[in-house]
């Protein structure tokens, strides 16, 4: 790892001033999970690191209010996993942050990091290649070793959106609050995520000088439930195959609103909106979920090596849609 | 977890005042290591040490043009940056030295040693160490040994005979065209494995300094003390006694040190700058750096007669070899001799090559072909068993080897054949635990715990409801053998010295013996030997194993070896010093006595014939697994371990081992994909190469421990360290397919795999990675 200065500001403004003017060459640390991977690999190269664990004005409350849930952007996954309030009204994101990475990995990652957290492809993570997501001219999964990439094409670069947690957020209808030197704004993850471009090449519109400050969750609709598979080589500690989160909304015997997001499959959390058209209004069954199962994948262009993922979504899809439309309590 | 032990116990033996041998006293090191105070060789330091860090290529083949160290010299605290010029003698490797301890010319795969920098701090070698300006003209990529052959294919390495074709070999018996045109039932399939990483938990770390004797010191990790002093020493052109290397404590090997790493570079640095040097390697040049175990591509013919006999068996396998031999030659013989696996088969033809690539080394790794040869050879009999309509059981208790079978190489086995004990206990066993097994006349069924129905079809794609595809169990079995000892003629011996010390009695003992001791406790089972010989109680048993120039020649912590060589070597120097004893006044008498095993020979180079070992291990595995058929997950619930070791000498550090190696099969059999992409590492962490976690591996893994008498070991011990990992990945496709009803043939069994061979659904793609097109192909007549 190459040398970096250290500081812990107190106040956000004083970490806003660090941060401005850095040019990226300047990053906060939360849980490090992520960022101190990437610097071990010679990835990310700060010159300085900006501890915002101790600021004033930044925690991990997880509070209710009128608005919704609000989470605090330095919530680990471990409080997410056992927040009675999680579980109870976004059980989708309690679900998610128990499915992530490890226990030792949970008690420091945060939301707000986890959020942020870079793409899994391998090319990305090898300092000896010059990736197109790294600032180069190509990408070289697209026509290389692409098992683990891209279902739905979104820009020159096939890597996938590793975070388990946000695929269940954008399900949940989540925004983030973020700060920056022109103060505050609020983005629905749905904008918040975006796929890179020629001049921005990240995975979301965070600007370098700006912090994420919370999480908001709506309050969920009635007879709403929700729930999170994922699909993953080992048994725990593994990133996502695919991940599939839905959350689905009766109004009597019928699907009154439904969302249904992928994780694994494109650069953002991807949201199948021809499966929700599909199961708005109609009476849940199996034949319905494999309809809506089969309008999700429809537009999946495969790359040579990840074809699986397909039928694999499929599943999860149909999985998950019967697992939060069954009689009985909703699924923890 | 109980062991089961099978058989008869040791008689004709006076009692002892505790029957040292057969018991399991606590590991000495264990507290050390579990608690962190054990000194592995990153713990290490020497006062005013330079620190070191290698210059890796990280390009595949490309021509040097110029290194320029001058940016690295002006950082501050960057003493020196050495590179091919300061080499004394440019070349190592464990059977032929085709390597540079610093690249001369040309680089040839990434991880090649280009130049290393020595610093005050280890941070000013790291940043020295990204300043040394390497200037390369990359040259073509040869990363796919299918066509590593073909005329206009660049060479690896210039200049050998047979171009980049390291080695082959042929072994023929009979007239196995012949017997497959006659045989009645005839089958025919591809495998294709990939390499594996060891992951042992020390990446490789030395210190390394000069004696004021001139002597050269290198304090590491290894398999090998003596062997590692004959390479280093030959690097640096000193004869072999200036050199010493000790070993500190072993973060687990699996044949990954066998070769030279970080030595030489140590060496290079300590005798060069005349300062104290140490180097540690971080988990990525660890992955980069080792040799691993080799891919294969194997094409398996057999066939049967009509009374379910294997009449004859054409194989042929190819195994990448990467850019440089480490031991592929040795590797490759032992996987073309295993083949047939434990079988009598009386046609053979079976050919074996490996060819040079510009991918990572590949060399020893626990199992040294056997795993490759035998997922081919036990896939192939189950589905021989199959096709014919047999028992999988039964069918193996026909054909399997018995005492005084000829191998394909047309001489008789080494006597102890436990092929068939080991099968007929675990099915026995696996039928107790599982409830579901075999019994020689079909399954029994209806006794399991799951839903299970045999031979039910799959549903296809489309029809996929969710209630069609729940997850199914099945059972698998397979049988295993392995070479125990060094095997094709090479020397194969070891070296024990025994002093004894008291007044009137033997009160205590020294044992010295250069046995490594990488985590698989030989060095307790060493001083158990000697003080079961002695009548002595363990603690009056001291061991001076870890300094090449304190201790003979054992050779290496390798092929499963030790327990047998070197605790041989131990048992008759404790016999010969007590021998002395009676016939001195002196309070000390000694004795050196070298165990040299029965001869082994090459074989022929055309027919193959000759006599490959004087030892085999022989196991068995039955494996119980759920596979998920919508998302192809596989779970591995239970598994039952039979080895038969001739005799345990430490009955809980064989549990160990066969725990141990289970985790690692089941790390290969379903999750340990490493990959290469044009020569490049694709999988350079621990996020990107899944092991196995705790809870991947089952709570039920039964040993199943066995003890026929081998004529030659200790007590009748034979090695077993690498049989855990022969039979498992075979056991767990059988169980798959017994689940089902698919069998796969490509090494890994990810859920991708799984998922393409029951769905074929477009766009899924057994594109191949390596080694060659991964098709498969039944024609079953």
């Amino acid at each position: 790892m190459r040398r970096f200065d250290y500081a812990s500001p107190a106040t956000i403004d004083d970490a806003l001033a660090l941060l401005a003017g850095g040019d990226g060459a300047v990053r906060p640390l939360a849980g490090g999970t992520d960022l101190l991977t990437l610097m071990k690999a010679d990835i990310a190269t700060p010159e300085r690191l900006i501890d915002i664990k101790r600021l004033a004005e930044l925690d991990d409350a997880i509070a209710l209010d009128a608005d919704g849930l609000s989470i605090g952007a330095l919530a680990t996954l471990d409080d997410l996993e056992d927040d009675p309030l999680v579980r109870q009204l976004a059980p989708a994101l309690a679900e998610a942050a128990a499915a992530a990475a490890s226990p030792q990995l949970r008690n420091m990652a945060t939301i707000g990091g986890n959020l942020l957290q870079r793409p899994r492809c391998w090319y990305f993570r090898s300092s000896l290649v010059h990736c197109w997501l790294k600032g180069g001219t190509e990408c070289q999964a697209r026509d290389g070793e692409n098992a683990l990439h891209a279902l739905f094409d979104q820009s020159p670069c096939v890597a996938v959106h590793p975070s388990d947690l946000a695929t269940a957020l954008v399900a949940l209808d989540a925004s983030v609050r973020l700060r920056g030197p022109a103060g505050e704004r609020s983005l629905s993850l749905g904008e918040f995520f975006a796929p890179p471009t020629d001049d921005r090449r990240t995975e979301n519109v965070l600007a370098p000088d700006e912090l994420i400050l919370s999480v908001r969750i709506p309050p969920p609709a009635d007879n709403a439930r929700g729930t999170y598979l994922k699909a993953m080589d080992r048994k725990v500690w593994a990133f996502a195959l695919v991940g599939v989160a839905a959350t689905v909304a009766r109004d009597g015997d019928r699907i009154g609103a439904a969302r249904i997001v992928l994780g694994g499959v494109a650069q953002t959390p991807w949201r199948a909106r021809e499966a929700e058209d599909l199961l708005v209004g109609q009476r849940p069954d199996a034949d319905l979920f494999a309809r809506a199962a089969d309008a999700a994948l429809a537009g999946a262009a495969p790359l040579a090596d990840n074809g699986y993922k397909i039928p694999l979504a499929r599943t999860l899809i149909r999985r998950a849609l019967a697992a939060v439309t069954a009689d009985g309590a909703p699924p923890a | 977890m109980g062991m089961l032990t099978l058989g008869h116990r040791r008689a004709g033996m006076p009692p002892a005042p505790r029957d040292v041998v057969g018991t399991s006293p606590p590991r000495p090191d264990a507290l050390a290591k579990v608690t962190g105070a054990a000194r592995y060789p990153g713990d290490l330091s020497r006062p005013g040490q330079l620190h070191l860090w290698a210059v890796l290529a990280g390009r595949p083949h490309a021509r040097i043009l110029g290194v320029d160290a001058r940016p690295a010299l002006a950082h501050p605290g960057v003493v020196a940056v050495l590179t091919a010029a300061d080499v004394p003698r440019n070349r190592f490797g464990l059977i032929e030295d085709d390597q540079p301890v610093l690249a001369e010319g040309v680089v040839r795969w990434v991880g090649e040693r280009v130049a290393l920098v020595a610093a005050e701090t280890r941070e000013a070698a790291a940043t020295g160490a990204r300043l040394v300006e390497v200037t390369y003209e990359d040259l073509p990529v040869v990363a796919d040994p299918a066509t590593a052959l073909a005329p206009g294919t660049p060479l690896v390495q210039p200049g050998r005979p047979d171009g980049n074709l390291l080695t082959e070999v042929r072994i023929r018996r009979g007239d196995a065209a012949g017997a497959l045109a006659g045989a009645a039932t005839v089958l025919e399939a591809t495998f294709t494995t990939t390499w594996q990483e060891h992951a042992f938990l020390q990446p490789e770390a030395g210190v390394a300094w000069v004696e004021d004797d001139g002597r050269v010191v290198v304090e590491t990790a290894g398999q090998w003390a003596h062997d590692d002093r004959r390479e280093v020493a030959s690097t640096l052109g000193l004869p072999d006694e200036q050199v010493v290397i000790r070993y500190a404590a072993i973060g687990g090997a699996f044949g990954g040190r066998e070769d030279l790493t970080v030595q030489p570079l140590l060496a290079l640095a300590a005798w060069t700058l005349r300062r104290p040097v140490a180097l540690v390697w971080d988990r990525t040049e660890s992955m980069l750096g080792h040799p691993k175990r080799h891919p294969m591509s194997i094409r398996a013919r057999w066939g049967v007669d009509g009374d379910g006999r294997i009449r004859g068996v054409e194989a042929d396998l190819t195994a990448d070899a990467g850019a440089y031999a480490s031991t592929s030659q040795e590797v490759v013989k032992a996987a073309t001799l295993l083949l047939t696996g434990a079988y009598r088969v009386p046609n053979v033809a079976l050919h074996g090559r490996a060819v040079l690539t510009n991918n990572v080394p590949t060399g020893a790794f626990r199992g040294f072909g056997a795993p490759q040869a035998q997922f081919a050879a036990e896939s192939m009999v189950a589905r021989l068993a199959e096709a014919i309509g047999d028992d999988p059981v039964a069918f193996r208790q026909r054909n399997l080897y018995r005492e005084g079978d000829l191998e394909p190489t047309g001489r008789p086995l080494p006597a102890g054949v436990g092929a068939l004990a080991t099968l007929e206990a675990c099915a026995a066993e696996a039928r107790r635990r599982f409830g579901i097994g075999w019994d020689g006349l079909g399954r029994v069924p209806g006794a399991s715990s799951a839903p299970r129905q045999a031979g039910e079809a799959v549903p296809s794609a489309g029809t996929d409801g969710i209630a069609r595809k729940r997850p199914r169990r099945g059972v698998g079995i397979a049988c295993g053998i392995k070479n125990l000892g060094y095997s094709f003629g090479f020397p194969e011996r070891a070296t024990a010295t025994v002093e004894l010390y008291g007044r009137g009695e033997v009160e205590r003992a020294t044992v010295r013996i250069g046995a490594a001791d990488v985590g698989q406790g030989v060095h307790l089972a060493l001083r158990q030997i000697a003080a079961d010989g002695l009548r002595l109680p363990l603690a009056a048993v001291a061991l001076v194993a870890d300094d090449s120039a304190e201790a003979p020649d054992a050779g290496s912590a390798s092929a499963s070896r030790l327990t047998l060589v070197a605790g041989r070597a131990v048992h008759d120097a404790v016999a010969a010093a007590r021998a002395k004893w009676p016939e001195t006044d002196d309070e000390r008498v000694e004795a050196t006595v070298t165990y040299r095993p029965p001869a082994t020979t090459p074989l022929d180079p055309i027919t193959g014939e000759g006599t490959p070992n004087y030892c085999y291990g022989y196991a068995a595995q039955a494996v119980e697994v759920e596979v998920d058929p919508a998302t192809g997950v596989v779970r591995v619930l239970g598994v039952v371990s039979a080895h038969d070791v001739g005799r345990a000498i430490n009955p809980r550090a064989i549990e160990g081992q066969v725990e141990g190696g289970v985790a690692q099969a089941l790390g290969y059999a379903l999750l340990e994909d490493f990959r290469m992409a044009d020569g490049f590492v694709l999988t350079r962490t621990w996020d990107d190469y899944l092991l196995p976690t705790a809870l991947d591996v089952p709570d039920e893994i039964v040993p199943l421990v066995l003890e026929t008498a081998d004529p030659n070991g200790p007590f009748g011990a034979r090695g077993m360290a690498e049989l855990p990992l022969v039979p498992f990945l075979p056991a767990v496709a059988a169980a798959i397919h017994d689940a089902v009803g698919v069998w796969l043939t490509d090494q890994p069994f990810t859920p991708e795999r799984v998922q393409f061979a029951l769905d074929d659904s477009p766009g899924t793609s057994a594109r191949v990675r390596t080694p060659s097109p991964a098709t498969s192909s039944d024609d079953g007549s």
